[in-house]
């Protein structure tokens, strides 16, 4: 699930060559700000055909996380 | 002029009147709401009660639909959602964030709730967090900006939710009310035509810089630190776009905005303080009651609709 997670993280944030861990930050890591953050939790939507309402964002803060958050809501990889 | 903003919002006329820190305190918000539009308090970095003030000042003066706009990253947003609940509020636009936290307080309080959006996906993301619209505002506006076009921004956002949209940026006259509903919005925005309203308290200086704008005369400062701003060009914004040129450090850009658009609106200083304006400044000519300046908009903006709606 990490492979997938870190495409769709570097397609959206268009980054590349960026090493990107569980422990990766988007703020602090991948100089997200709020707006990338969006398209992030949008993109993690299609994909998964997971509901993330925006309550759920404060908690996403890492890659770990948003794994966690996915496998929480019954995503399975 | 029926649409499901006027529905939702109990309003006459679908023109919501910008959410502007200083500039919109009780005087210009009563006189929006007086004329049949809906007037807003910007509660800025203003303390609660200061903000619990306003609103009872307004409601002094006028019964009808009023709204708050909370600034999400206000250190006293917890306590200005509680005042805005406490208060009966009908109407609150956000501001700098994602005011989901507060969703469920509001909607116990009977608030509609209405987010300030720069994108497509945050316009969902507040759909699905129960938003009853979304102000789709493009990069023309004044003040805190994002980077699309009202042009380019509205359409997508209407197609995306469906909730209704209100179209906010570079709005000042029928012509913008017509053009924004073409794209598919059922209100329209408009904060720097008011700024030169009769009843706005800014000082006479900041008036005249605006009615004097021409269309150039607006530049963006902040974008090198992730917060751009829209403010008529002056000795402030010079530096301050010298230093960032320079790549200076947030800090140091801080300290010259610092308590800069008070200068500017309530003192007068409009050579270093802030004068927040939209790229529509040089369309607005005088200065004019805000009843007058909303039925012009609405016989210009039917008078153009007229063939569709």
């Amino acid at each position: 699930m990490l492979e997938r997670v870190k495409e769709i993280i570097e397609e959206q944030l268009n980054i590349e060559d960026v090493e990107i861990t569980e422990e990766t930050r988007f703020k602090e890591d991948l100089d997200a700000d709020s707006l990338d953050l969006f398209e992030l939790v949008d993109a993690f939507q299609e994909e998964y055909g997971v509901e993330i309402p925006p309550e759920d964002l404060e908690q996403i803060t890492t890659v770990g996380a948003i794994i966690k958050y996915l496998q929480d809501k019954g995503v399975d990889a | 002029m029926k649409t499901r903003i006027t529905e939702i919002l109990g309003i006459e006329y679908p023109i919501i009147q910008g959410g502007m820190a200083w500039v919109a305190e009780h005087n210009l918000a009563a006189a929006v709401s007086e004329a049949g539009g809906l007037g807003i308090i910007g509660a800025g970095g203003a303390p609660a009660e200061f903000v619990r003030e306003q609103i009872q000042k307004v409601k002094e003066v006028t019964d009808k639909p009023f709204g708050v706009n909370i600034m999400l990253m206000n250190p006293e947003a917890d306590a200005i959602a509680q005042v805005v609940a406490d208060e009966g509020v009908k109407v609150v636009t956000t501001g700098a964030g994602n005011p989901s936290k507060y969703m469920q307080q509001w909607k116990e309080a009977g608030v509609k709730v209405i987010p300030v959006v720069a994108s497509v996906a945050m316009a969902k993301l507040m759909q699905r967090g129960g938003a009853d619209a979304v102000v789709a505002e493009g990069m023309e506006s004044g003040g805190h900006i994002g980077s699309l076009t009202t042009m380019a921004l509205v359409p997508q956002v209407v197609d995306a939710v469906d909730i209704p949209v209100i179209a906010a940026g570079g709005i000042a006259d029928g012509r913008g009310l017509a053009a924004a509903f073409m794209l598919g919005a059922e209100a329209v925005q408009l904060g720097t035509r008011f700024v030169a309203a009769t009843e706005s308290i800014v000082h006479e200086n900041y008036k005249a810089m605006l009615i004097k704008a021409k269309d150039i005369d607006s530049t963006v400062t902040g974008t090198t630190t992730g917060h751009p701003v829209r403010s008529i060009r002056n000795k402030m914004t010079k530096e301050y776009l010298k230093l960032e040129k320079e790549g200076a450090d947030f800090m140091e850009l801080e300290k010259l905005t610092l308590g800069s658009l008070r200068k500017a609106v309530m003192e007068g200083d409009v050579v270093n303080g802030t004068v927040m304006a939209g790229q529509i400044a040089g369309l607005v000519k005088k200065e004019q009651p805000c009843k007058e300046i909303i039925a012009e908009i609405m016989e210009q903006g039917m008078a153009l609709l007229g063939r569709t709606f």
